[in-house]
């Protein structure tokens, strides 16, 4: 039993870390298309994707629509969550069901409804299309994140500093959103990240005025292969572990230095 | 007895489950008065109206004389240490001391002093920059004391706050809350379901059932005096046996299990002859002998169980087909066995009536 379980793990590494593995050296390969193993190593290939406007200008898009999409996002499911998970009324199941949807409709269905009802609405290549179609999409999973994150909030917390003296207003600003910061935060790099990665609708819908990193990677990689794809993935992927690594790397730093501050504090008793 | 917390005919329901009847209390200033009741009875209810958390359906809630109806919570000035204590984990100690200050509009480090020195009145120097998850429970709760202290409330409400708490801490901090509470004057409303808590801190107790007030007087004179058959089963250990008053003006009744016996007269509620009446006797006031003892009114049982605590026991017996209860010292235990026959006795004063 524990080789079996030893044998899949390394198993389900190997399958997650395969396509890392390949990657990373592909985009230093000298190769002039992709091709693994590589020929031979150097960082042309990055040189050339942060000179290149036909990928930098894709770059920005992406950036732009997923950060736009990001707080839209957060608009509009911050309020849906605390009414959804603090208060009941008529119509609650609903309104649980709607915000639901998109998850539950393939985004290729999704992507047909943008391209002709946006079409109509003259929507179609423009970044208000791709943020609005996006921002539907990332609704449900943001929702789903804050919504477990508000459950788990013990409101005796909101209580207390009612009681202490401090106004409902007061109370959300220096009790409820301190304490929720952490679910906020993640729950708007889900809608962050949901809209970066979007892939379908924005091959329908983005045109190319409002062409997105993916959309132009699926594009480039279906007429040239172009090895710039590997750089960006690469790329991509050490934001991440970047992204990954920072929290604990910092508090790790604090924690040193709060344990410093608290020996000192004792020694001065 | 002038009051300073008046609670005037308040009821409270959820549709049609009555929370609670008719609640009426004076409460002296400085006192320390303890709600104590089974869960459900209504005593949380009543200790979050006051705070303004839950309106009353009906009746006003006063401190010295002026309604607190139209209050929020915010503004009624009263600290509240919570169940959990409900301390803000994303703050240390002193901020969190600090913060009913900082709502006040204290300068900082003028409230940072205050919270301080609060902090340290209730044993915790050089704490302060913990946070609560690196506070132990005790500590934790003494945070939650100070900081429901340190701007000089009105009232302070403890709901059910040593509930977390081991067996020695809590007696600890039983100790802990009573020195701060009378070394600051502030008059209090514990909350309990723990009766020994109750007794061994308050200047009086409030028993409360089904939503409404059994009893509101001090710790011995419920223990001694109940004045009905809940508060008299609630507090304490009794046997409760049903009688009849024969003679009130000689104090003589009559009881299927006692047989006629007479009672004091002393402290016992007003009874006419012929009236139905609960005998309380409690088990420390009843003595084991193999036969009847002179001078004492003795009746007979045959011992079913016998439960030792050590120091002392707990014998029940069946008396009539109706069970006895009757406490001994460790030592007087060791000649009594179960299925003996023998003789219980009591003292004329150790009869309460309850008239209900």
């Amino acid at each position: 039993m524990n080789t079996l379980m030893r044998v899949i793990a390394y198993a389900v590494i190997i399958f997650i870390a395969a396509p890392l593995v390949i990657v990373v050296p592909m985009s230093l390969s000298t190769a002039s298309s992709l091709q693994f193993p590589p020929p031979g190593y150097w960082l042309g290939y990055y040189a050339s994707y942060f000179s290149d406007p036909g990928w930098l200008r894709p770059t920005w898009n992406s950036i732009v629509i997923a950060s736009a999409t990001t707080v839209l996002t957060m608009i509009l499911v911050v309020p849906a969550a605390f009414a959804l998970v603090r208060h009941k009324f008529w119509g609650k199941g609903v309104a649980n069901l709607m915000l639901m949807m998109p998850m539950a409709v393939p985004h290729i269905v999704m992507a047909v409804g943008y391209y002709s009802v946006f079409g109509q609405m003259r929507l179609v290549h423009t970044h208000l299309g791709v943020i609005l179609a996006h921002t539907c999409l990332s609704v449900p999973i943001t929702f789903l994140v804050l919504s477990a994150n508000l459950k788990g909030f013990d409101r005796t917390l909101e209580r207390a500093a009612r009681s202490l003296g401090a106004s409902p207003l007061q109370t959300f600003g220096h009790v409820t959103l301190p304490i929720l910061r952490p679910g906020l935060l993640i729950s708007a790099l889900f809608a962050f990240i949901q809209s970066f990665d979007e892939t379908v609708v924005a091959i329908f819908i983005s045109g190319r005025d409002a062409e997105t990193l993916p959309r132009k990677m699926f594009d480039s990689i279906r007429q040239e292969a172009d090895p710039v794809i590997a750089v960006i993935s690469s790329l991509l992927f050490l934001i991440v572990a970047i992204a990954l690594i920072a929290p604990h790397v910092v508090s790790a730093l604090r924690g040193r230095f709060t344990t410093k501050g608290q020996e000192k504090a004792l020694i001065a008793q | 007895m002038s009051s300073y917390l008046s609670l005037k005919g308040i009821n409270k329901s959820y549709g049609d489950f009555v929370a609670l009847d008719d609640v009426n209390l004076e409460i002296k200033k400085g006192e320390f008065v303890t709600f104590l009741g089974p869960s459900g009875s209504g005593k949380t209810t009543t200790l979050m109206i006051i705070a303004g958390f839950e309106k009353a359906t009906r009746g006003e809630v006063e401190i010295e004389g002026l309604s607190l109806a139209g209050l929020d919570p915010q503004d009624r000035n009263i600290g509240i240490v919570f169940q959990n204590y409900a301390l803000f984990p994303h703050k240390s100690a002193v901020e969190n001391v600090y913060f009913p200050l900082q709502m006040r509009k204290v300068k900082r480090k003028e409230g940072m002093r205050r919270a301080e020195e609060m902090l340290e009145l209730v044993g915790l120097k050089g704490f302060s920059h913990r946070h609560p998850k690196e506070l132990s429970g005790g500590q934790q709760q003494r945070v939650a004391l100070a900081r429901a202290l340190v701007f000089g409330p009105d009232l302070l409400l403890l709901d059910e706050p040593l509930g977390a708490l081991d067996k020695n801490l809590r007696e600890q901090m039983q100790i802990e809350i009573k020195r701060i509470q009378k070394k600051l004057g502030v008059t209090t409303i514990f909350v309990t379901h723990d009766q020994t808590e109750a007794m061994s801190m308050s200047d009086r107790i409030v028993i409360f059932s089904q939503g409404s007030i059994q009893q509101a007087d001090a710790p011995l004179e419920i223990y001694h005096r109940p004045k009905t058959q809940f508060v008299a089963d609630f507090i304490g250990e009794s046997n409760l046996l049903a009688g009849k008053v024969v003679d009130a003006a000689s104090g003589i009744l009559s009881s299927p299990v006692l047989g006629d016996c007479t009672y004091s007269g002393d402290h016992q509620p007003a009874v006419e002859n012929g009236q139905d009446v609960t005998i309380v006797l409690r088990p420390e006031n009843l003595t084991i002998s193999r036969d009847p003892i002179e001078g004492r009114m003795n009746g007979r049982m045959k011992i079913e169980t016998i439960v030792n605590y050590g120091d002392n026991a707990l014998v029940i017996g069946l008396s009539g087909g109706v069970p006895i209860r009757v406490r001994v010292l460790g030592a007087d235990v060791v000649i009594l066995s179960e299925g003996d026959e023998c003789c219980f006795s009591w003292d004329e004063d150790a009869i309460f009536l309850v008239a209900e």
